[in-house]
């Protein structure tokens, strides 16, 4: 009998699971099982070039269905509702049954949703998947005044994209900045600025009290009794790890499926990649969760390897990026954890970065530029701070001074 | 090879080792390279999203753009790491008299 791999989630951290354990593993079986009914995709364009009509949905597919069976991947768009992890078996509502050797669990997140009017919850709309992507496409392009709920990375990237389509555009923040979930306040600061030049109203520490609809028109009451009226509303209010079908079951949960730095979890032969896994961090000594490009990319791979028996440590930098009009801002490392903070350049056609140092030592770094002019520097932080490399914060402040002269070779 | 094609980029020490400079000639653009074992060409724009590679980071054999990370071979272009996955186009390069060209086709 062959080995049975199989990948529940479809989306990237799967996808790069899926063909990492083939690169070593050629006999196995993997299969792939997705609730969506689509190959493994990008999705940081669906809030940028697909809304802004710059690619279409095959511009989006990482492999085509030729990659797939020249590896011999299998993709099966099913919906599992069942899992038994000490007979190594899922189920569907149908009792239609899976069984696994090893077992993968990359589910993503999923959106948290509203709690308001419950009539209105319809009218609400979330931007993750393509579908709701082409749904947020089709809806606003005859409306004109849009009220986004939420100023984090989504829905000021939304934002962007729909003020470039010239419609009107509102940001409803709770907190008091942009972003304020890991981005510094300074970068955030500068953002805000980019989004009220390009007409974007930007409403922070208000709450939503009520939402109403009169014909065609929603009115959204703020705490301080000020109204907004808007034709169409998103909201973009954070996401939670997809673990609702573990949740009686003895795999370790907590703010997601915990693992070690191997993509272990608690229970054997079950590993767990990308927004679903708090991972051990061996560099920051702790578990933590990332929602990125990047994280999905290079953790579906590192569990790719260690389902197919290559023992691999995670211990990438986390690195993620935001791209709102003519911007491009990145991030790196931890930014919540620092003695000391150094910033670089002070205006953003040159690019603007702030470090967060502990001893010397760059623990984060958030960047933000026309597109272009802060991705060396950070990409040198990146090396520096998993090197844990004592820095001369002269030269990190110096714009005219390269940041390559820090890497020890 | 006709010799007109070779157009001058400049002189070898108009770039730093492990660098690279940005070239523009007539409604095209290049980048240059500086690697331990001689200069390389390749086309200026990722292929990926509309930004200039002039701004990403040489390490070794490899460019990465400054937007998203994607990593391409400079001496033979290859798209090495998502999101970058079209290669990127290389053209000769060839030093003389401490002048550098490039074969534009």
């Amino acid at each position: 009998m062959k080995n049975n791999i199989i990948i529940l989630g479809g989306g990237q951290a799967a996808i790069y699971a899926a063909r990492e354990v083939r690169k070593n593993d050629t006999d196995s079986n993997i299969k792939i099982l997705s609730e969506e009914n689509l190959l493994p995709y990008e999705r940081p364009p669906l809030s940028k070039d697909f809304l802004l009509n710059k690619k279409n949905e095959d511009d989006l597919y990482f492999h085509s269905s030729d990659v797939l069976k020249n590896e011999n991947i299998d993709f099966e768009n099913v919906l599992i509702n069942k899992v038994d992890f000490e007979n190594k078996k899922l189920f569907t509502k149908n009792d239609d049954v899976y069984s696994y050797n090893s077992l993968l669990i990359s589910t993503g997140s999923e959106n948290k949703k509203l709690s308001l009017d419950k009539n209105l919850n319809d009218d609400i709309y979330y931007l993750r998947n393509l579908e709701e992507a082409k749904t947020i496409k089709e809806k606003i392009s005859n409306k004109n005044k849009i009220t986004i709920i939420g100023g984090g990375f989504i829905g000021l990237e939304i934002a962007s994209s729909i003020s470039q389509l010239k419609k009107k555009v509102t940001v409803i923040e709770i907190g008091n900045q942009l972003m304020g979930r890991i981005i510094p306040k300074q970068i955030a600061d500068l953002v805000q600025k980019t989004h009220i030049e390009h007409g974007n109203d930007i409403i922070l520490n208000k709450q939503i009290e009520k939402i109403s609809k009169k014909n065609d028109i929603y009115e959204i009451l703020l705490n301080d009794n000020s109204l907004i009226e808007t034709e169409f509303i998103i909201a973009g209010i954070g996401s939670t790890p997809s673990i609702k079908l573990f949740e009686n079951t003895n795999l370790k949960l907590d703010n997601g499926i915990v693992t070690n730095q191997y993509c272990e979890t608690s229970i054997k032969d079950v590993y767990a990649a990308g927004d679903v896994s708090n991972f051990y961090h061996p560099l920051y000594e702790r578990n933590i969760r990332l929602e990125s490009y990047q994280h999905a990319q290079n953790h579906g791979i590192c569990a790719g390897k260690n389902i197919a028996g290559v023992k691999t440590e995670y211990s990438s930098v986390p690195w993620m990026w935001s791209d709102q009009f003519n911007l491009n801002l990145q991030l790196t490392g931890i930014c919540d954890d620092y003695d000391e903070m150094v910033e670089r350049g002070n205006n953003i056609n040159n690019g603007v970065i702030y470090f967060f140092l502990k001893n010397k030592i760059i623990k984060g770094a958030c960047g933000l530029g026309i597109v272009g002019k802060v991705g060396r520097d950070i990409r040198i932080t990146s090396k520096l701070s998993e090197k844990n490399t004592i820095v001369d914060t002269q030269i990190l402040s110096d714009e005219t001074q390269k940041l390559n002269k820090l890497i020890q070779k | 090879m006709s010799e007109e094609n070779w157009i001058e980029v400049g002189s070898t020490d108009s770039i730093e080792e492990e660098d690279l400079i940005r070239f523009d000639h007539q409604d095209k653009t290049f980048c240059v390279y500086r690697l331990t074992d001689g200069f390389y060409a390749t086309d200026g724009m990722c292929t990926h999203e509309t930004v200039h590679l002039e701004d990403g980071l040489v390490m070794d054999d490899e460019i990465e753009c400054p937007m998203h990370q994607g990593i391409f071979n400079i001496k033979s272009g290859e798209a090495l790491s998502p999101p970058a996955c079209e290669d990127l186009k290389t053209y000769p390069v060839k030093v003389d008299n401490d002048k550098i060209f490039i074969k534009i086709d």
